[in-house]
């Protein structure tokens, strides 16, 4: 019903301009010409399949002054994002279908990114009892997680390993011991000790790490591992991967570009878990993101207001909002400088995520879903956070010039984002 | 238009370097300011010594005291400190209605600043509280101890005080001061190793391996003991540190009985130190603990030196901030 | 920047200035007895050493001689750009009672002179306190005058008087100097 073209796209870097056609909310063709209900002008730029996101807090229901459905699918989409999973940890936790089906049937609405919400692994976020997965998958949830908190019992995350196998379904897991964190609100390390905050050393991962996938080993399930942060921690993941077993790593923009180093300075907006590393485990992520070990790479945007990161930093909550900044921040710290190559990146944030659900491989042919994003490679910008679509206004990178701006979204063949407006 | 008459001072007689604006830590604060520092202590000691314990030096200056963290010994040492000079002194300390837990430090120090204060003197259970601070207010701020990371005030007094009180005191340069105790979780230790090494000296710390974490050997002029004989030999100074009985329940320490048998600073350990050695203590002691009653009754001891040397200290800080300020 | 310097007073000027002043805080005072000379630091200090030596010269006995800081005492502080350094009052003596002649270099607009006063009687109440000054350069912004005036220089505010002396700048002299 509904025909679009995108004038003057590439599809990769060096190739030359074309006419991206959509009809009817999917991929139509290449300049196939004839008349259509609306064009945009690509001017050139990159034309890219929209990004995938497996990992966003978007705080709804019921923390909704840091963020709602509405800001965040904002946020994403002016981030290049076109499908975001939205993490369970809100109040209440989405641990029954109404919920589910509640935040799908709102998202819709919104013609923003499309939202596929994950449900918790445990009634109440509790860490007793386990949720109904197939009922909540059937609402519509395609992912299981007690994301925000470590699944504290071994046998629980068992059994939901087990359940989960058998109904297909992705288990993502935050893996920390909570006893070895303890109130740990940095790495620890020399700049812990020499600042005088408690630490949260990198075993605390390792350790965590390592009993989810041996779980995931014996039990066949699939488990997902969110935000790894450290050297120790890809090494057991590698180690279970060439057995066969099936887990799979998620890395952050943040955990690929800053270091604890960066909170000298005492300002809570980089308090994060798990925290910050030193500057050897982000050079060693840095340097294996062109080998394919990391599946992909989740934002976990964790928005709070001003005022909560404001705080003192024990007092303060850990979280970093950055996906509308994401992709420019990876392409201008990790591809310009020669890093990762821009192939590698956009898998990353594609192909990969969807390999890791199980979704069909995105891409640009004819047939397939018209999520696309436009993006300006050449143009520097500074980040301005009070210009941001999400409610959370400041960035740990305010101020930074970067490339690589998402310029214009399209989710379903209709412009969900436009750099103008 | 007439000029004002401006007495322009010599030359000779102005510090070198540009006044810190704070006291966060000891890293701003150079070798030169920190000499110049004790010098104008010498001067405040004995304005304390006087009949009359007051100069008009800060007045019209209103300082604020904002304890987070609940103190009567240190704060009262920097009201005294400030109503010594005749500044105005207002005080908030933790439970007052304007400063609750949680709120946002900036929404609480906006109340606060209402009153316009020149500098602020701060302590809260938290790290880098001072820093935030600085942030949001055109005042000063003097850090009297933030979480477990720094307390200047406190290094400051203790070196003046081995300064002061140590027979034929010859510099810092070829002294030895050993901490023993929790350093881990001490901002007193950090504050008295970065000062002292700045200052030239060599320090040992000493204490069981979970109170000593092995970070602290890569600082320069810093080595790690786990025995105390060790740490001891040849220290000119000797520093223990107060237990928290919070260490032995969260499993950081066997018990009191241990750590005494192995860390007690005594009459006879001290006999491995330099014939002259001082025995210090940030107070409030355990006795028998720590330190044997006896030795912290002794005239080895100078924790009642230290007490006393707070205010001049504090007196030359409030002075050395405030003073110059535009 | 250019100063045009003239010499006001050469070293042996400020000799017999000296001399001029010793005799008559002795004159004054009628001896030496109860007397103490303060000096104001900087250059009033080597000012109240001298005048002691030749009061005891003349009169066989040595007054008592104080050295007085006045840097807390100062209002004027906050409009100092640069940190001014405090140094050591040193009266090792009672003032009780006693006749104290506080000495300095220049007497200007008398500031200097106030802070002196406050700094003294916060030591204690002394029966008399006179002000023996160098030089008296004028432009008084409060009611202060000098017991003892070396010489008296009528100066306009652009103009800086320099006192140097043997003990602090290696030669004696008094120096004017205009700052354009």
């Amino acid at each position: 019903m509904s025909r679009v073209v995108v004038r003057n796209a590439r599809l990769g870097e060096g190739d030359e301009p074309h006419d991206l056609y959509f009809k009817d909310g999917l991929i139509e063709g290449l300049d196939l010409g004839g008349s259509t209900d609306e064009f945009f002008e690509a001017e050139g730029n990159l034309a890219l399949p929209a990004f995938i996101d497996l990992h966003a807090h978007l705080r709804e229901p019921g923390q909704v002054v840091k963020e709602d459905l509405s800001t965040g699918l904002a946020a994403a989409t002016a981030g290049g994002y076109g499908t975001v999973i939205s993490m369970a940890n809100t109040e209440p936790p989405i641990d029954e279908p109404g919920l589910v089906a509640e935040l799908i049937t709102r998202s819709k609405r919104l013609g923003k990114a499309r939202l596929r919400p994950a449900a918790s692994l445990s009634k109440g976020m509790a860490g007793n009892q386990l949720t109904d997965f197939a009922a909540l998958k059937q609402a519509g949830a395609v992912m299981i997680t007690d994301d925000g908190i470590p699944v504290e019992d071994s046998h629980l995350m068992r059994r939901a390993c087990e359940y989960a196998a058998e109904l297909d379904l992705v288990i993502q897991t935050h893996s920390e011991d909570p006893s070895l964190r303890g109130d740990g609100v940095i790495n620890e390390g020399e700049v812990s000790q020499r600042l005088g905050l408690p630490g949260n050393p990198i075993s605390a991962e390792v350790i965590m790490i390592a009993r989810d996938c041996e779980i995931a080993h014996f039990t066949g399930g699939h488990v997902h591992i969110a935000h790894v942060s450290s050297r120790r921690g890809m090494e057991v993941i590698r180690a279970y991967k060439a057995e066969g077993t099936k887990v799979t790593a998620e890395v952050t923009p943040h955990h690929l570009t800053l270091t604890d180093k960066i909170s000298e300075n005492f300002n809570p907006i980089h308090k994060v878990a798990p925290p910050l590393r030193r500057e050897e485990d982000v050079k060693y992520l840095q340097n294996i993101l062109n080998s394919g070990e990391v599946d992909c790479i989740g934002t976990d945007h964790a928005p709070h207001t001003l005022a909560e990161k404001q705080r003192d930093f024990l007092e303060a909550p850990f979280g970093i909002a950055n996906i509308e900044v994401a992709f420019p921040l990876l392409y201008t710290r990790l591809v310009t400088t020669g890093i990762l190559k821009l192939t590698q990146l956009v898998h990353l944030l594609t192909t990969g995520p969807a390999k890791v659900m199980g979704w069909p491989k995105p891409n640009l042919q004819p047939g397939s879903p018209a999520d696309v994003t436009l993006v300006d490679l050449d143009n520097k910008r500074a980040v301005k956070p009070e210009a941001f679509k999400s409610r959370a206004k400041f960035s740990p990178w305010d101020g930074d010039n970067l490339m690589g701006w998402p310029f214009m979204t399209f989710v379903r063949g209709q412009q969900a984002y436009s750099r103008d407006t | 238009m007439e000029t004002v008459a401006i007495e322009i001072p010599e030359p000779t007689e102005m510090l070198n370097s540009i006044t810190p604006r704070h006291l966060l830590d000891l890293n701003d604060w150079s070798l030169a300011d920190v000499e110049t520092l004790f010098e104008t202590s010498d001067v405040m000691a004995q304005v304390m010594g006087r009949t009359i314990k007051k100069v008009p030096a800060l007045q019209g200056f209103t300082i604020g005291t904002l304890f987070f963290e609940n103190s009567t010994r240190t704060r009262i040492s920097f009201e005294r400190a400030a109503r010594a000079q005749s500044a105005d002194v207002v005080s908030f300390a933790s439970g007052n209605s304007s400063m609750s837990k949680g709120e946002s430090l900036k929404d609480t120090l906006r109340t606060i600043d209402a009153m316009q204060a020149d500098l602020y003197v701060v302590r809260h259970q938290v790290a880098g509280v001072p820093h935030q601070l600085t942030q949001w207010t055109q005042a000063s701020i003097v850090n009297a101890g933030d979480g477990r990371r720094a307390h200047p005030t406190q290094a400051l007094l203790d070196a003046y005080t081995f300064k002061t009180r140590y027979k034929d005191f010859q510099g810092f340069p070829g002294m030895k001061l050993a901490i023993v105790g929790d350093i881990a979780h001490s901002r007193v230790a950090r504050s008295n190793i970065a000062l002292w090494t700045k200052l030239g000296a060599r320090i040992a710390l000493c204490g069981p391996a979970t109170l000593v974490p092995p970070e602290f050997a890569q600082l320069p002029g810093v080595t790690r003991h786990h025995r105390l004989e060790e740490a001891l030999e040849e220290a000119s100074a000797v520093m223990a540190l107060r237990l928290q009985h919070e260490r032995m329940t969260s499993g950081l320490m066997p018990s009191i009985t241990e750590y005494a048998s192995r860390y007690q600073i005594t009459e006879e350990a001290l006999r491995l130190a330099h014939p002259n050695a001082l025995v210090f203590h940030p107070g409030p002691i355990n006795r028998d603990v720590e330190i044997s009653g006896g030795l912290a009754d002794s005239e080895r001891s100078v924790i009642e030196a230290q007490v006393a040397n707070g205010v001049p200290i504090r007196m030359a800080v409030l002075y050395t901030l405030l003073v110059g300020k535009k | 920047m250019t100063d045009r310097k003239t010499t006001l007073l050469n070293s042996q000027e400020v000799s017999r200035a000296l001399t001029r002043i010793a005799h008559e805080i002795t004159e004054r005072n009628r001896g030496a007895e109860q007397l103490a000379l303060i000096g104001v630091h900087t250059r009033g200090v080597p000012i109240a050493k001298r005048l002691a030596g030749l009061i005891e010269r003349f009169e066989g006995v040595m007054p008592e001689v104080g050295e007085l800081d006045i840097t807390l005492y100062r209002d004027d502080l906050t409009e100092i750009a640069l940190q001014p350094i405090v140094k050591k009052t040193d009266v090792p003596f009672n003032i009780q009672g006693l006749r104290i002649v506080l000495c300095d270099d220049v007497l200007y607009t008398g500031r200097t002179v106030r802070a002196s006063l406050d700094a003294l009687i916060d030591l204690g109440r002394p029966a008399v306190i006179q002000l023996a000054a160098l030089v008296d350069r004028g432009h008084r912004e409060l009611p202060i005058r000098a017991d003892y005036v070396g010489k008296n220089i009528p100066t306009s505010k652009q103009e800086i008087i320099k006192v140097k002396l043997l003990e602090i700048d290696g030669t004696d002299g008094v120096e004017l100097m205009e700052v354009p």
